[in-house]
């Protein structure tokens, strides 16, 4: 044990500084340099974590859109409106395609150093090199394109991704993959799916369906597209497979699969063929009254606010937005093109600004004076108040004074209508009258009615571009609302609101007194049909009671009968009830015509408004258009009502009803007579409210004019003939344009025709407009010509509020 | 033969029949068992992508790990003391190893050029600074136990140099001549190579050891001033690249240079708190350079997550403060200094590692022990590890009472 001593007394100071050192060492490396380490792994996976982690993420995934199918629009029948088929888009990878290049030309080095000639056979390409002129080339050629951009985007070789077309149909898609494939460009030229929108009615309800953008994302870009962009589009999906850090896919480590949700799909309330029906009335009224500035015509259910047609004019095709085809705007748009003075971008800004004119739903983003369509308001508010009654009688002289207005204010009839009761001064729609009534309102209740119509709110449809309410601008504010200002808002003047405004108004005068909220979408349901949303009417307020609303009806209804402002929207069997306008604008000789009117007048199924924006009159001041039309309401708008209303009345199968005066007036089938006695077949006819004239002796009818099932009207000729031969000659129709409803009758049954008279059936005053068969064409004997009635004098005028 | 009967062995023979130190022992064996399996979850991609079977270098480190242990004790069975003879052997045959490494044909043909790597046939290839990491901490160990004994030279009182000569012996300055020498010419040897990582490895055990023998404390702050001035004169040429792209490698993503951090990083982050789950890891899908390698450690962050991470750095520190406590322990001066060496060299490393893969330092090749592929390392490793274990045999048991 002598050595352990030893080493013992050698140990002391020594070993006492190791141990001091390594307790030292124990402290920094087994501890203190273990705390960075532990410090900064929590910031990088608990800190940084989401970002790295994305990161990482980013770089180990593809991730490949599965895009959706947008929804389908379809109207109230189920027919589509709006609806996505497959298309494709086309996208080069500049860089993959240099590399593409790059191979073809490593392949044919590899080929050419071949030994035989057989080898470098086999070895070369089987196509021309693929540079990027000869693909600039063929993809132009092949997508309608511009060969030099598709070469600059090919010369930014470090881009993945340059698309070049959008919207390719499948056969060009098909030119394009095939070329691809042909030249080994099946990695650098890719056609990708998407989706293309298709409209099949074209430009039908065009403002209210919009359309949707494809260079914003196909995102609907106007109306219902814009609107319920998030419920169409649905929800795109994703693939992400992992791939590895060579970008090989790594299909054993399948990461996610995110469903494409497809888009929803709207049912409207419009109806195509009501749609139909409000577009041709209203296109053929804008060129028949040269209205310059299009027009709109509404049609709605007065019960439930659901919006049944809404026809904009200037209007364009939904499968090409960007085209101007509304003739007043082309016509504009060549003035553009044409006109030297204006610099390149002037041009493209004013092309613009048509293009918004046709997008822009004239009918809800634009508000107007509504003239006296606007005293069907005023009516009910009377009424409801019990400040007037039908009893009660109201002199016109032409023109009132009002207090704290220095001029007089005029009526339509400069001579005065007289003293008139209620639904005469209605009926002649007289500014004295309605300014006594709104006089008898007061400021403050008139006000009240205002806003309780809905014209200081906003009606809340489910369209876009509702302008914000109240807009004090267009309606004065309370305070500020005199007694001057009361006169003439009664009778409609100085005062803007929008159509929807006015229609949904009007409605709940006559639908019992309910405003109701205005609505376009019915419901939503989702891809597999399971209703996800559904529009229910909605009444926003009780305005007037059931009892005023009916009187309201009865003395709108007296509007439409002659000898009324509104009469030549009369048609016998639908008892349309309404009211004619003509608003002023601030520009000189222009006017917007409009007539409110709705129909049957004792349970209306349909109101609608129609209005033409500035008719153009022959001259300064004139009232008169090139056609000799008046430009009035009454003379222009209502006539088109009467087309309008029973076209959708038909429809909608709403029965006709008839006066007793209307059925002395109507058509007769006529009924066989042939082989019956002479005797049996005068009782018959006669009974069917028709006459009688024999030709020939024999006592039984042997042939005769009209034949059977011909509708003629009551009261007019048969001829029998007894035994004679009937002749077979033909007649010429004679010209009846212009003539009263007596001459045309008078005329056609000279040669032999007969007369089936359309529009104006009632009241004198009328003139033929046009006749269905033209003058001088051959035509059989007994022959019915239909020949359609207009007023043939001015009811209501410009500027006069009517 | 017979066993010889215990009570004809010497003392210290006696001693070297003791208990192994078994808290290091389980450490050090759930460390080689862990990182194993790490090494398959993190390198089947890479082996498939060579295409080998994905199990390849899993079975290759399995079976260097099964062979390591029982090297391990193998060597801590041996009489430590034995060890010091050894020390001058395992030296010489690193210096000559560290020599022959730059001998064409000898090395591994690399196309950087870099020459580190022996092949041996049959194992694979191992880097002789490895050998010379344990060399270095056991020849210093040996020779610093003996401090004590050593005679300075001397010289004649007359001699002109006699002033510098007592500053210098007052310094202790000729004590360390050979030490000095030794590193030098490693240094400089590992310099032609060329590798840093290993140079600072064998340095920092080097250090250690001196450290821990009682080297006056002005020695290391001069070597460490020196190693200073020498690091940023390196930093001048393309290593200063390596420093900026450390400093903010996102600048450098798209040259390319940060490419391997930023990969580092990603992986470390997508972790989180618990990791994607062990072999569910994406990073090592070739995005991750190396991740069966150096970048071992940022697969563990990414399928163990933080928790796992910090268990795995937790065992670490627990290895290493367990080898303190042996050396503290140890029965003599020697087996202290050896086990302050050995288990030093394996905290540097493990920092280093850690450090450089979540970018606190500037990236340069350390592997992470126990866990980085490759055989002859872990065997190395491993073979440390017994002798650790060989000095815990003789700790004298604790006094009674």
């Amino acid at each position: 044990m002598k050595s352990d001593k030893k080493r013992q007394t050698g140990r002391g100071a020594a070993n006492l500084v190791i141990l001091k050192r390594t307790l030292f060492l124990m402290a920094v490396c087994g501890v203190l340099l273990f705390i960075p380490l532990v410090v900064r792994l929590y910031q990088l996976q608990i800190v940084q974590h989401q970002e790295l982690e994305s990161r990482a993420i980013d770089q180990q995934t593809w991730d490949k859109e599965v895009i959706a199918d947008r929804g389908t629009i379809y109207d109230a029948n189920g027919n589509v409106l709006a609806m996505s088929a497959e298309a494709y888009y086309i996208q080069l990878s500049p860089h993959e395609i240099e590399q593409r290049q790059e191979e073809y030309r490593k392949q044919v080095e590899e080929a050419n150093q071949a030994e035989t000639p057989e080898e470098r056979e086999a070895l070369m390409p089987k196509y021309d090199e693929p540079t990027n002129e000869s693909i600039a080339q063929n993809l132009a050629e092949m997508l309608d394109l511009d060969a030099e951009s598709i070469l600059t985007r090919l010369g930014r070789t470090d881009s993945w991704s340059e698309v070049i077309k959008t919207q390719v149909e499948s056969d060009q898609a098909d030119l394009v993959r095939a070329y691809a494939k042909e030249n080994g460009l099946s990695a650098g030229i890719y056609v990708l799916p998407s989706s293309k929108r298709y409209y099949p009615y074209g430009s039908l309800a065009a403002q209210i369906i919009g359309w949707v953008n494809y260079n914003d994302g196909n995102r609907g870009a106007y109306g219902l597209e814009a609107l319920y962009d998030e419920e169409l589009s649905g929800q795109t999906g994703r693939i992400v497979t992992a791939k590895d850090g060579t970008g090989k896919q790594l299909l054993y480590r399948y990461e996610d699969y995110e469903d494409a949700v497809d888009g929803m799909d709207l049912h409207l309330t419009l109806d195509a063929t009501i749609q139909s029906y409000c577009e041709r009335v209203l296109s053929e009224g804008i060129e028949k009254f040269e209205a310059q500035d299009g027009g709109f015509v509404l049609a709605m259910d007065p019960n439930t606010g659901a919006i049944l047609g809404w026809a904009n004019s200037p209007s364009y095709d939904l499968n090409e937005p960007r085209t101007i085809s509304d003739p007043n705007l082309s016509a504009q748009l060549q003035e553009i093109l044409s006109d030297t003075t204006l610099t390149d971008e002037e041009k493209s800004a004013q092309q613009t600004n048509l293009l918004y004119q046709q997008w822009s739903n004239k009918a809800l983003n634009q508000t107007y004076e509504p003239g006296s369509t606007f005293k069907t308001v005023v009516l009910a508010a009377a009424l409801e108040e019990g400040v007037v009654s039908e009893n009660d009688t109201f002199t016109c002289t032409g023109s009132v004074m009002v207090d704290g207005y220095p001029q007089p204010i005029r009526c339509s009839d400069r001579d005065g209508h007289g003293t008139q009761n209620l639904a005469r001064a209605v009926a002649n729609s007289c500014n004295p009258a309605f300014i006594a009534i709104g006089q008898r309102l007061g400021t403050s209740t008139f006000y009240d009615y205002l806003e309780d119509f809905g014209f200081l709110s906003q009606t809340g449809v489910d369209l876009q571009g509702e302008p914000s309410a109240p807009n004090y601008n267009l309606i004065w504010p309370r305070d500020s609302f005199t007694h001057v200002d009361l006169a003439v808002a009664s009778f409609g003047q100085r005062l803007q609101v929008t159509p929807l405004q006015l229609i949904t108004a009007a409605a709940a005068v006559i639908n019992g007194g309910h405003l109701m909220q205005p609505y376009v979408v019915e419901s939503i349901t989702d891809a597999d049909g399971n209703v996800v949303q559904h529009t229910e009417p909605t009444e926003v307020r009780q305005v007037i009671s059931e009892k005023t609303s009916e009187r309201c009806r009865t003395i709108l209804e007296q509007v439409v009968i002659p000898p009324g402002t509104g009469q030549q929207a009369y048609v016998a069997g639908y008892r349309i009830g309404g009211k004619t306008g003509s608003s002023e604008t601030l520009e000189d000789d222009h006017t917007i015509v409009s007539f409110l009117g709705f129909a049957p007048a004792n349970d209306p199924k349909v109101i609608v408004l129609i209005a033409y924006d500035n008719p153009k009159p022959t001259g300064p001041n004139s009232n008169y258009t090139s056609g000799m039309y008046y430009i009035s309401g009454g003379n222009m708008a209502a006539p088109q009502a009467a087309e309008l209303i029973p076209d959708i009345l038909d429809y909608m199968g709403v029965a006709k009803q008839y006066t007793d005066e209307e059925k002395a007036n109507m058509d007769v089938a006529v009924p066989n007579v042939i082989g019956m006695t002479l005797e049996a077949a005068t009782t018959k006819l006669t009974d069917s409210g028709l006459e009688v004239r024999t030709v020939g002796e024999g006592a039984t009818v042997t042939d005769q004019t009209p034949l059977t099932g011909v509708a003629i009207p009551g009261g007019s000729e048969v001829i029998l003939y007894l035994g004679e031969e009937k002749p077979t000659d033909r007649v010429t129709v004679p010209n009846v344009q212009g003539m009263n409803r007596d001459q045309a009758e008078a005329a056609l049954a000279n040669v032999g025709l007969y007369l089936k008279s359309t529009g104006l059936t009632v009241g004198s005053d009328v003139r033929a407009e046009s006749q269905a068969i033209a003058a001088g064409t051959e035509v059989e004997r007994g022959t019915v010509v239909e020949v359609h009635f207009i007023q043939s004098t001015a009811s209501g005028g410009a500027g006069s509020g009517l | 033969m017979a066993r010889t009967r215990k009570r004809d062995l010497t003392v210290e023979e006696q001693l070297a029949r003791g208990p192994l130190d078994l808290p290091f022992l389980m450490l050090v064996v759930m460390l080689t068992v862990i990182g194993v399996i790490m090494v398959f979850s993190a390198s089947y991609p890479t082996a498939i992508n060579e295409g080998k079977s994905a199990t390849n270098y899993f079975v290759r480190q399995a079976g260097f790990g099964a062979a390591g242990l029982a090297v391990m004790y193998f060597i801590s069975k041996i009489n430590y003391q034995r060890f010091r003879w050894m020390s001058v052997g395992v030296l010489a045959v690193s210096i000559l190893l560290l020599v022959a490494v730059l001998i064409p044909g000898i090395h591994t043909e690399r196309d950087d050029g870099v020459r580190r790597w022996i092949a041996v046939p049959g194992i694979g290839t191992f880097q002789p600074s490895e050998i010379a990491k344990v060399g270095v901490i056991m020849y210093f160990s040996a020779r610093l136990s003996k401090r004590g004994s050593e005679k300075p030279p001397r010289i004649s009182r007359r001699s002109r140099w006699k002033g510098p000569y007592y500053l210098l012996k007052h310094a202790g300055f000729f004590e360390l001549v050979p030490y000095g020498a030794i590193l030098l010419v490693i240094v400089l040897l590992m310099r032609l190579e060329p590798h840093m990582s290993g140079t600072i490895l064998i340095l920092a055990g080097a250090a250690a050891v001196l450290f821990a023998a009682g080297i006056h404390m002005g020695w290391f702050v001069a070597g460490g001033g020196l190693l200073l001035i020498l690091l940023l004169g390196m930093m001048a040429g393309y290593q200063s690249t390596r420093i900026l792209v450390w400093r903010d490698p996102w600048d450098y993503y798209a040259t390319g240079e940060s490419y391997q951090i930023i990969q580092s990083l990603y992986t470390i982050g997508s972790g989180g708190l618990l990791g994607v789950g062990l072999g569910k890891g994406r990073q090592k899908f070739l995005f991750l350079p190396e991740p069966e390698n150096d970048f071992i450690f940022p697969v563990i962050c990414e399928e163990l997550g933080l928790v796992g991470a910090c268990v795995i750095l937790f065992l670490f520190a627990l290895l290493v403060l367990r080898g303190y406590w042996i050396a503290i322990h140890a029965r003599d001066r020697f087996g202290a200094l050896l086990t302050v060496g050995v288990t030093t060299l394996l905290a540097v490393q493990v920092v280093l590692n850690v450090a450089v893969v979540t970018n606190l330092l500037p990236t340069t090749g350390i592997s992470l022990p126990f866990f980085s592929y490759g055989g002859t390392a872990l065997m190395i490793q491993l073979a440390e590890m017994g002798m650790v274990l060989s000095v815990s045999r003789q700790i004298p048991a604790a006094k009674q009472g």
